[in-house]
């Protein structure tokens, strides 16, 4: 028997994604619909944002092209919460019916197993969306572009999306513990919203409360400095990497604590 | 050889006790106040390589509170359960490695891949060899007509074809337990007698062991050779089938019409008739187990002869009414058990 490192663990994953994205593919008309759905959706954020700026030249000393960067930033960084971690979202109706025990027999890792079941292609959509803002905000920023420039915005990038699936494992898993969790999860991704704003624009209370308790400042705001003010990194973004990862960690350890905790509802 | 081994198993819950209305709700945020339920109570139990085992009980007796324990994900308040030798809970994925679980109404497969892509992905999971996998695959074949499942989308497959892929894949990597939960629930009659006899084939090709839960006494007696009664978390029964009929040896059905025609009477007019003779038959003889209860057009006379005479039954009824058809039958296995769970005797 082998042992199951990652390796094994992202064959299995890539396996199970490649099945899923061709089978997607056969129900075209599903993902051209839902997928223009989204894109819609943000079309519209979008115009809002516009229009609000059109009117201010600028807020708090951030310029437009500065905020658009956050704005691009922000849906760069839903996505793989969007993509890869979208079965939390249904993670209540399995604990509530009982279902959720099928997933408890598989020689692997429950959390694994449970959130590899869903792959949501829609999200692509606004990833793309998202570099499209962020190349037009960067050009029009004239940031110089280098590899380095490139390479730290990736590692922020994955740091920023481990903290918002973070985010997202422990708004899911309260529904091993409270029977009417749904609502948990609608508050804290509303929250998401504001990422999408620069952090100093709220008072001091908001600003620790979006740092360190539902820490979205980590998706986007502390994570774009890299690029918005590469000259005098605050403290925070120097730490997002390692603090994303320790973020994510305790968040999978809180999920699996829960489902530990969890003992179907009987047949 | 023993694959499981259940010693002195407990297993109690604990349960808040809520007080009535607004204040009470309120109250009970901050309660300590619980009581204790026994939901396994002092069960022991082996179970030997190959054996199919029926573990049987009403809703609520704690079969599936057993399971869980079995398979890992749950532990005992005390005692131990032992599969292979080790405690499942203590490692629930090695536990896993070696156990196959199907519940009849809960599919485990991936929604939306074709039932050979879920094998592959399977096959990965478990880290099935080729040789394994292909000749597994090649029992499938000999055992049950499969190709018509293979290219399909689990969502797109009728319940039955959902039930046996889902039986399939709890097979594919040759565990040494495989726990059915209810695995015919909902089908039609020759699913599940295609179910029942490919069951049959992969436990005598594979000597799997096999504890199957059901309320359906038709995959009973056509899988089990041994059956586990509890109720109320106490082991009522453990025996084989055979052995359960002959404790009930002296009870007979009496099987009566009182029409030409079997159609004829309608459903609510013989209800009123069984309940009627049933009055009639316990005020007039001694025996207290008579029950009688409306089977299709016919009359069921449940009657144990120690007690009472069968002839004098009959005549009684003759007596009163024309019988036309008449016909005795053992006591099926699913009248046993209605009369175990009801009785809560200790056999």
């Amino acid at each position: 028997m082998k042992k199951r490192n990652v390796k094994f663990y992202l064959a299995i994953y890539f396996k199970i994604i490649s099945q899923d994205i061709k089978s997607k593919l056969s129900y075209r008309v599903d993902f051209i619909i839902s997928t223009m759905g989204i894109l819609f959706t943000n079309i519209a954020g979008f115009i809002t944002f516009w229009i609000i700026f059109k009117n201010f030249d600028n807020i708090n000393d951030w310029n437009y092209y500065e905020i658009l960067f956050l704005y691009g930033f922000s849906l760069m960084a839903l996505t793989p919460t969007q993509c890869l971690f979208d079965n939390n979202w249904n993670l209540r109706d399995y604990v509530y019916s009982g279902d959720f025990i099928k997933y408890c027999f598989r020689p692997i890792d429950l959390y694994f197993y449970y959130i590899s079941e869903i792959f949501d292609l829609k999200g692509i959509g606004e990833f793309m969306m998202g570099v499209g803002i962020i190349v037009y905000a960067w050009i029009n920023l004239k940031y110089s572009v280098t590899i380095l420039g490139i390479l730290a915005l990736i590692v922020m990038w994955i740091a920023a999306s481990l903290v918002m699936a973070g985010i997202m494992n422990i708004a899911a898993a309260t529904c091993f513990w409270m029977n009417n969790s749904g609502y948990v999860m609608v508050t804290v991704f509303k929250f998401t919203e504001y990422t999408k704003y620069p952090i100093d624009i709220f008072n001091k209370g908001f600003r620790i409360f979006f740092s360190f308790i539902i820490p979205i400042a980590f998706v986007t705001y502390y994570p774009s400095m890299v690029v918005l003010n590469s000259h005098n990194l605050p403290i925070l973004t120097i730490i997002a990497p390692i603090f994303s990862v320790l973020f994510f960690y305790i968040s999978y350890r809180i999920w699996m604590f829960g489902a530990s905790r969890y003992n179907g509802t009987g047949t | 050889m023993e694959i499981i081994e259940l010693i002195n198993v407990k297993r109690e819950f604990k349960i808040l006790n809520r007080r009535e209305g607004i204040a009470g709700g309120i109250k009970d945020l901050f309660s300590r106040d619980y009581r204790y339920l026994s939901a396994v109570d002092d069960i022991s139990l082996k179970i030997k390589k190959g054996e199919i085992v029926g573990y049987l009980g009403p809703n609520g007796a704690g079969k599936s509170t057993t399971i869980k324990m079995m398979t890992g994900i749950l532990e005992p308040t005390s005692g131990k359960v032992l599969v292979n030798g080790k405690e499942p809970y203590r490692n629930r994925i090695e536990n896993a490695q070696d156990i196959g679980v199907v519940f009849g109404q809960r599919s485990q497969l991936w929604w939306s891949l074709p039932l050979k892509e879920s094998f592959k992905v399977l096959k990965e999971i478990y880290q099935v060899s080729d040789k394994d996998y292909k000749d597994m695959l090649d029992l499938y074949m000999s055992l049950i007509d499969i190709k018509n499942l293979w290219d399909k989308p689990v969502r797109q497959m009728s319940l039955g074809q959902r039930t046996l892929s889902d039986i399939l894949a709890a097979f594919l990597h040759n565990p040494s337990v495989v726990y059915l939960d209810e695995p015919t629930i909902g089908l039609d009659v020759s699913m599940k007698s295609k179910i029942q006899e490919f069951i049959k084939g992969l436990n005598s090709q594979k000597a799997t062991t096999i504890i199957l839960t059901t309320h359906d006494m038709g995959d009973v007696d056509a899988l089990c050779n041994r059956i586990v009664i509890i109720d109320k978390g106490k082991k009522l029964y453990d025996d084989n089938i055979e052995n359960l009929h002959k404790m009930f040896g002296m009870y007979r059905i009496m099987k009566i019409c009182f029409s030409k025609d079997v159609g004829e009477l309608d459903y609510d007019s013989l209800k009123d008739k069984a309940a009627e003779l049933e009055k009639e038959l316990q005020e007039n003889f001694s025996g207290d187990d008579m029950t009688v209860s409306v089977d299709e057009g016919w009359i069921d006379i449940l009657m144990n002869e120690e007690d009472v005479s069968l002839m004098e039954v009959m005549n009684f009824i003759q007596s009163k009414q024309h019988i036309y058809n008449i016909k005795l039958e053992e006591i099926s296995t699913e009248k046993v058990i209605k009369k175990i769970y009801e009785g809560g005797t200790i056999l």
